[in-house]
């Protein structure tokens, strides 16, 4: 009987062996895999975001924090608890019940050790408070997030942009490069552009946790490699005046845009789109409303306007058919044309049937430089459509077009910015497919005084005049100079674009600035002219919307030119969405070149620069 | 008497308890880690207490194996009368914890009713069974001893403790065949209870029962209740592979993963930090001890001795398999300490008192004087 009691003894212990040899040698790296994960987590280490400063190294964005205050329940005081949720609803209002009760939704939705925010955006001086009472009130404790402070506010919004955070389907795509679900990330404007070089690196870190996920001690760490600096080619001051300059120009629900521009790099010296908005509402608790109200109002003042927007240009796109016509020989400095205010076209297949398109004006016979000075419109009409009934061969819808898409328009510019519109070059095709009409001489009218279809950017408008200025190179607008680390060495320079050479002479090309600048001379660009400065250039008003009840129709103002007249810098484009081109486009110009080339700050010019 | 105490104490069998305690010593400073990490800094701590009890209870031995162990036989009714109130008591008076009621606490002191009780029973169950040695082929003897061990085993199992219920109740398993009964009886005992298993789940056994069974079937079904533990304590013995992580070195124990680390789940720490050549040096302890205790039994010089010495041994052994079986997963939780090497002085005390008796048996066997 005691043999078998000592057989059962050697059976137990058997039967114990067995399933010890099974789960610690057989299946015990499945298991040392499991410990593992329960007790190591890699945490992010954020990496502080790059800064962005103007061309003069102005600063244009701060780092700062959001503060938040929150409960850590696990680390409250045994029976203590109500002692601290008092002290925080007397420092931030929120009623102690209500605490109670967050905190009690926190433990059973997180835990007992994850933060449950009772106050989010405490401001400054609340939260250094409350840090200062944290070390005596176990289970308080101040939250701090990375912001951003846009220092120019609603001077650079459309521009620098704002960050926010992830969302879910940007959240799907980035996870893999180490974004997580709580990470900001740029949502516009340089901040969206050059995300990857101002967030950095984010470092990690491989920590210990307990049972309860606290945790013990960092296992490996790799530090996080901060953002890069960008200089931008922006110059605030100028900016800031382009602004000022825009908003007495223009109504104030009314948009309005301005671009200045560097004829040599393709650097934005100023960038302004009216209305605008403050991109530090982005940084702070932004209610439903507010948001719905900047998305809502009809003026759209969340869209920068320079880019993202198309009009027609109207008779600033005359600059373009002159440069094409002198090319083509359709027309040369000495044609003469009559314009008597008005030109006449019969209907291809009823002779009875006879269009008119009008002049602004019976303005007599012009040769080139005056057709373009005096932006006669039945010049552009014989250069672009021809005129067959008096033997005029014109350019014909599709060499416009070429030309229009050889200037840059028709395809965005490749700006760094978000959102850039791409513009509309119609032609025969593009008509039959959108709208399933013919082509008609009258659309060839149209098309070439920059009315009809066509349809442009401000920003594409500067960079087309740009390359009439330097003598024919198309450039990519931008508005990054470079790259710094944080002890202002250059890590990477943002060189010129070449997008391509438009398909003119230089020799033509000259006489097109020659014509411009007798346009500010003795044209209806006149109120562009500066004193002491050769100003160039076009106006423009073009008409859009339905007619009003005696024929007329509103009209955009626009205004394009370059400086000085005999060695160009830079090119300046005005658009206002309600107005006339001599009225308030040119004079707006007027004032923005006069600024920068007889204000205050000479010095800073950039070709004489740092 | 002098001469042979000191010829025939087995000081095998008590330095191998003394190994066996020194091991589960270690054990808990370990896993006593996450709770006390500044190592021994007071009485407080749960190794001083422990050793503590393994210093009271050498005496206990010592002066239990003094005495002779048919004393404890002439105070056999007395015993289990005292064992059925201390346990009814302990469901009346007694302190909560883990949803049940187990301790009563006397001076400060915090006893587990069960564990004095079920040495108690030993010792009536033998003297019971020695008594009727020419009766054991009678039902009435088998059915009297089954009532005897049933009324404390039903006391146990309403604190509930359903583990300490089974112990009872494989001791008078053992007990009862040591003695002589028929293997019939128990066989159509044994089919009995297999019928009635769909019943006794559904009529004796509570919520928190039928839980834990089936948290151990699926831990995963509830990995952060009831399963966190089964499943944790899994992971644990697992991953100390065939060497273990090293004593003080497991993940799972000083990241506080196990729950009650020194008591019912030691196993788990030593499984972890020590490896399978931890368990099998344990094992080996274990069985030396209750083959020494084996040895007590076979050289017990009347019926009660025998019985007495089969009792402990096999309340030993099945407490053993039990706790372990439970942290690898092969047997439901139930709350049953590692004799000699979890925490707890009732535990403790009460095992040092059988080695008293077994060590009782030893010094006064039928001896051949030479």
């Amino acid at each position: 009987m005691f043999a078998l009691l000592r057989a059962l003894v050697i059976l137990l212990f058997g039967i114990l062996t067995i399933q010890l040899i099974r789960m610690q040698v057989i299946h015990g790296a499945g298991y040392s895999h499991q410990a593992e994960i329960n007790a190591l987590r890699e945490v992010q280490v954020p990496s502080a975001r790059g800064l962005v400063y103007d061309r003069n190294m102005q600063p244009l964005v701060q780092n700062t924090a959001r503060f938040s205050a929150a409960i850590v329940p696990g680390d409250l005081p045994h029976r203590g608890e109500t002692g601290v949720y008092r002290t925080l609803e007397q420092a931030i209002g929120v009623p102690v019940a209500e605490i109670e009760q967050r905190v009690k939704e926190g433990i059973d939705r997180q835990g007992p050790y994850s933060p449950v925010v009772i106050k989010g955006d405490v401001d400054r001086d609340t939260a250094l408070a409350l840090t200062e009472l944290e070390p005596h009130m176990p289970g308080l404790k101040v939250l701090v997030q990375p912001a951003r402070r846009y220092l120019a506010g609603p001077i650079l919004s459309h521009e620098l942009g704002y960050v926010g955070p992830l969302s879910q389907d940007e959240y799907d795509r980035l996870s893999g490069s180490g974004y997580l679900l709580q990470d900001y990330i740029g949502k516009s404007g340089v901040e969206a552009t050059y995300e990857s070089i101002l967030r950095g690196k984010p470092g990690k870190k491989l920590i210990e946790v307990d049972a309860a996920g606290r945790e013990l001690k960092v296992i490996s760490e790799r530090p996080p490699v901060d953002g890069s600096n960008l200089v931008l080619s922006i110059d605030l001051d100028l900016q800031k005046k382009v602004a000022d300059v825009l908003r007495e120009a223009t109504g104030p629900d009314d948009n309005a845009a301005a671009v200045v521009m560097d004829i040599h790099t393709g650097e934005v010296l100023a960038m302004v789109s009216l209305p605008t908005f403050d991109n530090n509402i982005f940084s702070g608790p932004l209610s439903e409303e507010a948001l719905a109200q900047l998305i809502n109002s009809p003026a759209k003042p969340l869209v920068n306007h320079g880019i993202a927007e198309r009009y027609p240009p109207g008779s600033t796109f005359k600059t373009i058919v002159g440069s094409a016509a002198l090319q083509e020989g359709v027309a040369n400095t000495s044609t003469t044309i009559t314009s008597r205010g008005y030109i006449t076209v019969q209907n291809e297949y009823d002779p009875n049937v006879v269009y008119v398109f009008k002049d602004w004006a019976a303005l007599g016979p012009l040769d080139f430089y005056r057709g373009v000075a005096m932006s006669s419109d039945v010049y552009f009409y014989y250069l672009a459509g021809g005129k067959a009934d008096e033997g005029f061969r014109g350019l014909g819808e599709e060499r416009v077009a070429k030309y229009a898409r050889a200037f840059g328009l028709g395809e965005p510019t490749g700006v760094d910015l978000p959102g850039e519109s791409a513009g509309i070059v119609p032609d025969a095709q593009w008509k039959e497919e959108t709208f399933h009409e013919p082509w008609t001489v009258g659309d060839t009218y149209n098309f070439g005084i920059g009315q009809g279809y066509l349809a442009v950017t401000p920003l594409q408008m500067v960079c087309a005049v740009s390359a009439i200025a330097n003598g024919g190179e198309l450039l990519t607008p931008h508005l990054l100079k470079d790259v710094q680390d944080s002890h202002g060495n250059v890590l990477e320079q943002q060189d010129k674009k070449v997008r391509g050479t438009v398909p003119v002479d230089p020799g033509y090309l000259e006489i097109m600035r020659d014509a411009m600048r007798q346009s500010v001379t003795s044209g209806v660009a006149n109120t562009a002219a500066v004193p002491g400065l050769a100003v160039a250039g076009k106006t423009g008003t073009a008409e859009f919307g339905p007619p009003r009840a005696d024929g007329s129709h509103e009209t955009h103002g626009w205004f394009v030119g370059f400086a000085p007249y005999e060695d160009p810098q830079v090119a300046v484009v005005v658009f206002v969405q309600r107005g006339g081109g001599g009225q308030q486009a040119a004079p707006a110009a007027a004032k923005i070149l006069q600024y920068y080339f007889q204000g205050t700050r000479l010095a800073q010019k950039p070709e004489e620069g740092r | 008497m002098e001469r042979r105490l000191v010829r025939h104490f087995d000081l095998l069998l008590l330095l191998l308890a003394a190994a066996l305690v020194s091991y589960g010593a270690l054990l808990i400073y370990s896993a006593a880690q996450t709770t006390h990490p500044d190592g021994i800094s007071g009485l407080g701590h749960p190794l001083v207490k422990q050793i503590a009890f393994a210093v009271v209870g050498l005496g206990i031995t010592l002066a239990v194996a003094w005495l002779d162990y048919r004393v404890f036989g002439q105070m056999a009714p007395g015993l289990y009368g005292l064992a059925l109130l201390m346990l009814a008591a302990v469901l009346v008076v007694g302190d909560s914890a883990f949803g049940s009621r187990r301790w009563f606490t006397v001076a400060g002191m915090q006893i587990q009713a069960s564990e004095m009780a079920k040495l108690m029973m030993i010792v009536a169950l033998a003297r019971f069974l020695a008594d009727r040695q020419p009766q054991m082929h009678k039902v009435s003897v088998f059915l009297q001893s089954l009532a005897m061990t049933a009324v404390p085993a039903a006391l146990v199992m309403a604190e509930p403790d359903m583990g300490t219920a089974i112990i009872f109740g494989a001791i008078w398993l053992g007990m009862v065949l040591i003695a002589g009964a028929p293997v019939r009886y128990v066989s159509v005992l044994l089919g009995f209870l297999v019928a009635t298993i769909p019943f006794a789940t559904l009529a004796v056994m509570g919520d928190y029962q039928r839980e834990r069974i089936g948290d151990w079937l699926n831990p995963n079904a509830d990995p952060l209740g009831g399963g966190f533990n089964i499943r944790q304590a899994e992971i644990a013995i697992g991953s100390g592979g065939p060497f273990g992580k090293g004593l003080m070195h497991g993940s799972q124990t000083q990241l506080d993963f196990l729950q009650t680390p020194t008591t019912d789940y030691i196993f788990s720490v030593l499984g972890e930090e020590l490896g399978l050549v931890g368990a099998l040096l344990l094992f080996a302890l274990f069985t030396a001890l209750l083959f020494r205790g084996i040895r007590a039994a076979t050289l017990a010089r009347d019926q009660f001795g025998r019985l007495l010495a089969t009792g402990i041994v096999i309340m030993i052994l099945f407490q053993v398999f039990i706790n372990v079986a439970v942290n690898i997963r092969l047997l439901p939780v139930t709350g049953i300490p590692l004799p000699f090497i979890s925490q707890g002085g009732s535990s403790l005390v009460m095992l040092f008192g059988a080695l008293g008796l077994l060590e009782g048996i030893v010094l006064r066997h039928k001896q051949i004087e030479f």
